[in-house]
């Protein structure tokens, strides 16, 4: 049971093609990080996984255990499995955060039945002290007016609530105080397990430092250019991407 | 509290008065610039036609309001006589020239509980509210309209809080989707705070007259009125809403956020006024009008208006419409939540604001 992602070709809509074929397997229990420069298309490459509208697929496959997950629309993918923790969560003024989770946990019972409100919220209460977020946060709209590091938190308790199978987390560490990239990091560490799998997107080793990465990648102007174990973000700490930009002028 | 029929309330002036009116008035035409965008030839002159025919068939119900309420009483009509309206004066004199029902409410003191008053009706009711908040009364009033097949209600409403009243009317219309209604308001605050909130949902056609006049009798005593609106358009649904603010004197505050999302074919014209009057200086002002535009054949007219007559104002007006944020919604979308119920949710969000401003949140 993996995602994989196979020679994948994608563009803005009517716009730049932005990725250029990428191939990638990310196999369930596993944890691989994605790096690379400022926009090579790293967001790009989750937010196609997702569905995003700005986006179209011009070649390639994706499977999520086995399901093409490009035939589904966005909602059929989180249900099937699959989150992202953006790069820049959205704002969404006038629905408060219990109520926005309480619909996208409603939506994963089957038909008819009915979401446990009290059970919900025990939850919930107890998945924002993890977070050592304020319960205050539960009545409040979505994201709107969170400080950047407030942001990063909701969507890592989203990811906990709805516990996904595949987790992209998409620089959830920018915006983050050291204290706060402890417990987000002990958080995701959590939740690893042998049924679930992460694509961490970092530009940092702190992160990877605390959740520790089976398999890196370079993403690198559309396409992954290499792959190794962590001693590739040890290189990349110390060189820089230097050596991948040579290596394609070469 | 139910309140019997009671038609025979008139005395011979008033009618009298009603009769002129009745006659001076013309039904609204398009060359009427209130009706701007309201499609007078049809809606009006259907109102008018249903009017003149109306069996002021309807019940009239008031809860939690103890011994402060009362039926509609032949001294009350002097106030209606006073009634403003906006470019509906013939309707204004079908509707004296018809009068029968409704409530009155004179609240003296604060009131815990909502009071609700309740017109139903099958047929064409044309009811009167007024709402008197003396000195030191504190209420949240709902006033449920409600509707049934092609039946009709065109209420005049007068509002009127004195002396550092703090009174929230919240007027919820709901329809058959066939039903009409028109609401002729007068707000007046002296003194004293009014916050006025409007929901409409599933009529054909709708109309709102609000005019809400702030004054005071002591140059600094604060007076303020806030009005909302906060509504949800789908079908064929017309909803027009005209509201004049007015400002007498100076130091005073009026604020005005009407909210709708419009879907399908539904269309929502918003024409706000506000006059600051000579000598009216440092009167803080604010009307924004703002539009969720759901579908391509949905329509919105927003109309803001600014009249100042006097210095040292602050006042100002805005009006946006747009789509639904993209962002937004696929954010929801990508948590898993259905593409319709993300939009309801997104929607309703859209018009929180208003509601919760009207509730002092
Ligand atoms: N919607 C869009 N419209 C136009 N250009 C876009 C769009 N989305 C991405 N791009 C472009 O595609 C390229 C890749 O962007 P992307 O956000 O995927 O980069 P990234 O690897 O995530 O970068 P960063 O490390 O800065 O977050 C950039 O040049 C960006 O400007
Ligand atoms: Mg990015």
């Amino acid at each position: 049971m993996s995602l994989i992602i196979k020679d994948l070709h994608a563009r803005v809509k009517d716009g730049a093609t932005i990725l250029n074929g990428i191939t990638l397997e990310i196999p369930k229990g596993e944890v691989h990080a994605i790096m690379g420069p400022n926009g090579s298309g790293k967001s790009t490459l989750s937010k196609v996984l997702c569905g995003h509208p700005d986006y179209e697929v011009i070649s390639g496959t994706a499977e999520l255990d086995g399901q093409d997950i490009f035939s589904m629309s966005v909602d059929e993918r989180s249900r099937a499995g699959l989150f992202l923790a953006f790069q820049y969560p959205v704002e969404v003024p006038g629905v408060t955060n219990a109520n926005f989770l309480r619909a996208a946990l409603q939506a994963r019972l089957p038909k008819g039945e009915e979401l446990d409100a009290v059970a919900f919220y025990k939850q919930l209460r107890g998945r924002m002290k993890e977070l050592g977020m304020d319960t205050k946060f539960t009545s409040r709209d979505v994201n709107a007016g969170f400080s950047g590091g407030e942001k990063k938190r909701n969507d890592i308790l989203q990811m906990m609530m709805l516990e996904p199978s595949y987790a992209i987390l998409d620089e959830t560490d920018s915006g983050l105080d050291v204290d706060a990239l402890r417990i987000v990091s002990d958080g995701v560490n959590a939740m690893r397990a042998p049924f679930r799998s992460f694509m961490v997107i970092t530009h940092y080793k702190r992160l990877l430092d605390y959740i520790r990465p089976d398999v890196v990648h370079i993403l690198y102007k559309g396409q992954i250019v290499r792959t190794g174990d962590f001693s590739l973000v040890d290189y990349i700490e110390e060189h820089g991407f230097d050596f991948v930009k040579n290596a394609e002028e070469a | 509290m139910d309140f019997p029929d009671t038609t025979d309330l008139s005395t011979a002036l008033e009618m009298a008065q009603a009769e002129q009116r009745l006659a001076a008035a013309e039904t609204p035409t398009r060359l009427c610039e209130d009706w701007r965008f309201g499609r007078p030839h049809k809606y009006a002159a259907e109102l008018v036609a249903l009017m003149e025919q109306a069996d002021n068939r309807g019940s009239v119900t008031v809860t939690g309001a103890d011994d402060a309420a009362d039926a509609i009483d032949k001294d009350d009509r002097a106030e209606e006589l006073l009634l403003h309206t906006i470019g509906s004066d013939k309707i204004l004199a079908l509707h004296l020239a018809h009068f029968g029902k409704g409530a009155v409410l004179f609240l003296e003191k604060e009131y815990s509980a909502p009071i609700t008053i309740t017109y139903e009706t099958d047929g064409v009711f044309l009811p009167t509210t007024l709402i008197i908040a003396a000195p030191g009364a504190k209420a949240h009033i709902i006033e449920k309209h409600v509707t049934h097949g092609a039946g009709a209600i065109v209420c005049t409403r007068l509002i009127h809080a004195e002396g550092g009243a703090d009174i929230a009317v919240e007027l919820e219309e709901g329809g058959s989707g066939e039903s009409r209604a028109m609401n002729i308001t007068n707000i007046r605050s002296v003194d004293a705070t009014v916050r006025h909130l409007t929901r409409h949902s599933k009529h054909a056609w709708a109309r709102e007259e609000t005019i809400a006049e702030v004054l005071h009798s002591e140059p600094d005593s604060p007076a303020d009125i806030q009005l909302y609106s906060a509504n949800r358009l789908g079908g064929h649904e017309v909803l027009d809403q005209h509201t004049h603010q007015i400002h007498d004197v100076g130091h005073s505050t009026s604020n005005l956020l009407y909210k709708n999302v419009a879907d399908e074919h539904a269309t929502a014209t918003f024409a706000g006024n506000i006059r600051v009057e000579q000598g009216a200086h440092h009167t803080d002002a604010y009307q924004a009008n703002r539009n969720m535009l759901l579908s391509e054949d949905a329509t919105v007219h927003s109309l803001p208006g600014l009249e100042i007559l006097a210095d040292h104002v602050r006042c100002s007006h805005g009006s946006a419409s747009a789509p639904m944020d993209e962002e937004e919604l696929f954010y929801l979308l990508s948590r898993g939540i259905p593409r319709h119920e993300a939009q309801v949710l997104v929607a309703d969000g859209f018009l929180t604001d208003a509601i919760a401003k009207f509730r002092g949140e």
